[in-house]
C-alpha cells in the first residue's frame, strides 16, 4: 500500500480537476455524461481495508458533488459502488489470483479482465447516480438511455486514459 | 451487549456503508430542492396509509360528538341562509363572460384528519385526501369554526397539512372592530392561544373583539374566523400592542376539516410575478 500512495494520490490530483474543470461539462447529445474519476476507486488495489475504502470512495464524491453542485448524489453512488466491488472482485479472478499490493489497471491484468471488471461497477455507478437524481422511475427510458452512453463514455475514457499514461512496455 | 459489538464488528464494513448512504441521502433531500419534494410526498404516502387504518377503527368513538357538530354547523348555515338579504339578479342578461365556472372563486373538499399533534413547536396534520382528489401544495384548510393550516406536501391519496399551531406559520389578518391588518402567528406555548402581531398601539383594542383573514394573500378567502382577543398588554418599549387570540379551532380533536381550493390563484400569482419594479 505504502508504495502505491504516492502514485494513487498523483492520479487523485489529476482526475478531480480533470473532472470538475473539463469533463463536468460535456453533454453528449444531451445525454452523454462522463464520470472518469471514478477509476479512481476502480485503481485502488484489493488489500485496501473495506472501511478504509469506503471513506476513499466518500471523498472524491464529495468533492465532485460540491464542485458540479449536486450535494450528495455522486458520493451516495461512489460509495455504492465501493461496497460492491469486492463481492465482484471475488468473482472475477484472474487465472493467476491476484499480485500483491498492485492497482487494479490494464497495464498490470490486461485490458479484458480490466473491462470485464469495470464494465458492471460503472454501470451501477450511473445506475444509482442517474436514478437518485430523477428521484424515481418517472423518466424511465431516458434515465435508462443517460445511464448506458454515460457508462460507455465512461469506459472508453478510463481506457483511453490508462493507455496515454500507462505505456504497455512498463508491463 | 459483548455479543452486539461483535456482531457490529462483524459486519463493520455493512454498518459503515449503511451509514455513509444514509449521510448521502441526508445531504441530497436537504439541499436538492426536487429530491426534496419527492422524498416529503412518498413519505407523506407511506405513513398515510398506515395512520388511516388506525384512524378506522378510532374515529367511531367520536361520532356522537362529530354528530352534535354537524348540527350545529348546519343550524348556523341555515340561520345565514334565512337571513341573507341578496336577491340573485335574473333580468341582467348576460353581457361579456357567459362562462358561469369563472364565477366560482372557491371551491371545497372535504377531508377527514387521520394525524395530527398539538405538543410540538412545528405541528402538522395528516388528511386523508390527496393529488387524486385534486389537492395542491400551498392550499387552505378550513373546519366549521375557523381556519386550521396550509397543505405542505400532496401524495396520491393524502396531504400533509402545516398546522396554524406551527410557529413558522403566518396567516394574514384583520382585527374587526378597527379593519386593521395584521399577523396572526402561534408562540409555540398553548395550543388555545396565538398572538395577533403588528397591531400599533393607537388601535383601540378590547377583549373579546373578533379576529378574521384579510384574504389578501390567496389562500384563504376574506372573512375566516381564526379567533376572538383575550388578552391586551400595550408595550411602552414597542410600537406593536401585544394582543393574545383564543382561537376558535380546537385543534386537539379535530376531525373533520375543508380544503379550500382558490381558482384564481394563478392570475393572482401571475400579476404578483409580472411586476416591472420586481419589488
Amino acid at each position: 500500500m505504502s508504495k502505491n500512495l504516492p502514485i494513487l494520490l498523483i492520479i487523485l490530483l489529476v482526475l478531480l480537476p480533470l473532472q470538475v474543470v473539463v469533463l463536468g461539462h460535456l453533454a453528449l447529445f444531451n445525454i452523454g455524461f462522463c464520470f472518469v474519476y471514478v477509476l479512481f476507486l476502480l485503481l485502488l488495489p484489493i488489500e485496501i481495508s473495506p472501511v478504509k475504502s469506503l471513506f476513499g470512495a466518500l471523498l472524491p464524491g464529495l468533492v465532485v458533488d460540491i464542485c458540479s453542485g449536486t450535494p450528495g448524489i455522486h458520493a451516495a453512488s461512489c460509495v455504492l459502488l465501493m461496497f460492491l466491488r469486492p463481492f465482484w472482485l471475488n468473482n472475477i479472478t484472474p487465472r493467476n489470483g491476484f499480485s500483491v499490493n498492485t492497482l487494479l489497471c490494464i497495464a498490470n491484468y490486461g485490458l479484458s479482465w480490466f473491462l470485464l471488471y469495470a464494465g458492471p461497477l460503472v454501470v451501477i455507478h450511473s445506475l444509482a447516480f442517474f436514478f437518485l437524481e430523477a428521484a424515481g422511475s418517472g423518466l424511465f427510458w431516458t434515465t435508462l438511455s443517460k445511464i448506458m452512453l454515460t457508462s460507455f463514455l465512461t469506459l472508453v475514457f478510463m481506457v483511453s486514459l490508462q493507455y496515454l499514461f500507462y505505456p504497455k512496455s512498463k508491463v | 451487549m459483548d455479543q452486539l459489538l461483535k456482531l457490529l464488528y462483524k459486519y463493520r464494513t455493512f454498518f459503515t456503508f449503511l451509514a455513509l448512504e444514509v449521510l448521502c441521502i441526508w445531504l441530497i433531500v436537504s439541499n436538492n430542492n426536487h429530491q426534496k419534494t419527492v422524498f416529503l410526498n412518498s413519505a407523506t404516502g407511506a405513513i398515510g396509509t398506515i395512520k388511516e387504518s388506525i384512524n378506522e377503527v378510532s374515529r367511531y368513538f367520536s361520532l356522537a360528538k362529530s354528530n352534535r357538530e354537524l348540527a350545529a354547523e348546519n343550524e348556523r348555515l341555515r340561520v345565514q341562509l334565512l337571513n341573507s338579504t341578496q336577491v340573485p339578479d335574473r333580468g341582467v342578461p348576460f353581457d361579456t363572460d357567459p362562462d358561469t365556472t369563472d364565477m366560482v372563486q372557491y371551491r371545497l373538499r372535504r377531508a377527514e384528519v387521520i394525524d395530527n399533534s398539538i405538543s410540538l413547536t412545528n405541528n402538522f396534520f395528516m388528511i386523508n385526501r390527496g393529488s387524486r382528489q385534486g389537492i395542491r401544495p400551498g392550499m387552505g384548510v378550513i373546519t366549521a369554526t375557523g381556519i386550521a393550516g396550509k397543505v405542505r406536501s400532496v401524495s396520491k391519496h393524502y396531504a400533509r397539512v402545516v398546522s396554524l399551531l406551527n410557529i413558522r406559520n403566518m396567516t394574514s389578518a384583520r382585527h374587526l372592530p378597527s379593519q386593521r391588518m395584521g399577523t396572526v402567528q402561534w408562540d409555540g406555548a398553548d395550543p388555545d392561544k396565538a398572538r395577533l402581531l403588528y397591531i400599533t398601539r393607537e388601535v383601540k383594542v378590547q377583549p373579546g373583539d373578533t379576529v378574521i383573514t384579510s384574504g389578501f394573500n390567496a389562500i384563504y378567502p376574506k372573512g375566516l374566523m381564526i379567533g376572538v382577543v383575550s388578552a391586551v398588554a400595550p408595550d411602552p418599549n414597542q410600537r406593536d400592542l401585544k394582543i393574545e387570540v383564543n382561537l376558535s379551532v380546537d385543534f386537539g380533536t379535530l376531525e373533520y376539516v375543508y380544503v379550500i381550493e382558490n381558482r384564481h390563484l394563478i392570475e393572482k400569482d401571475s400579476l404578483i410575478k409580472n411586476d416591472p419594479l420586481n419589488f
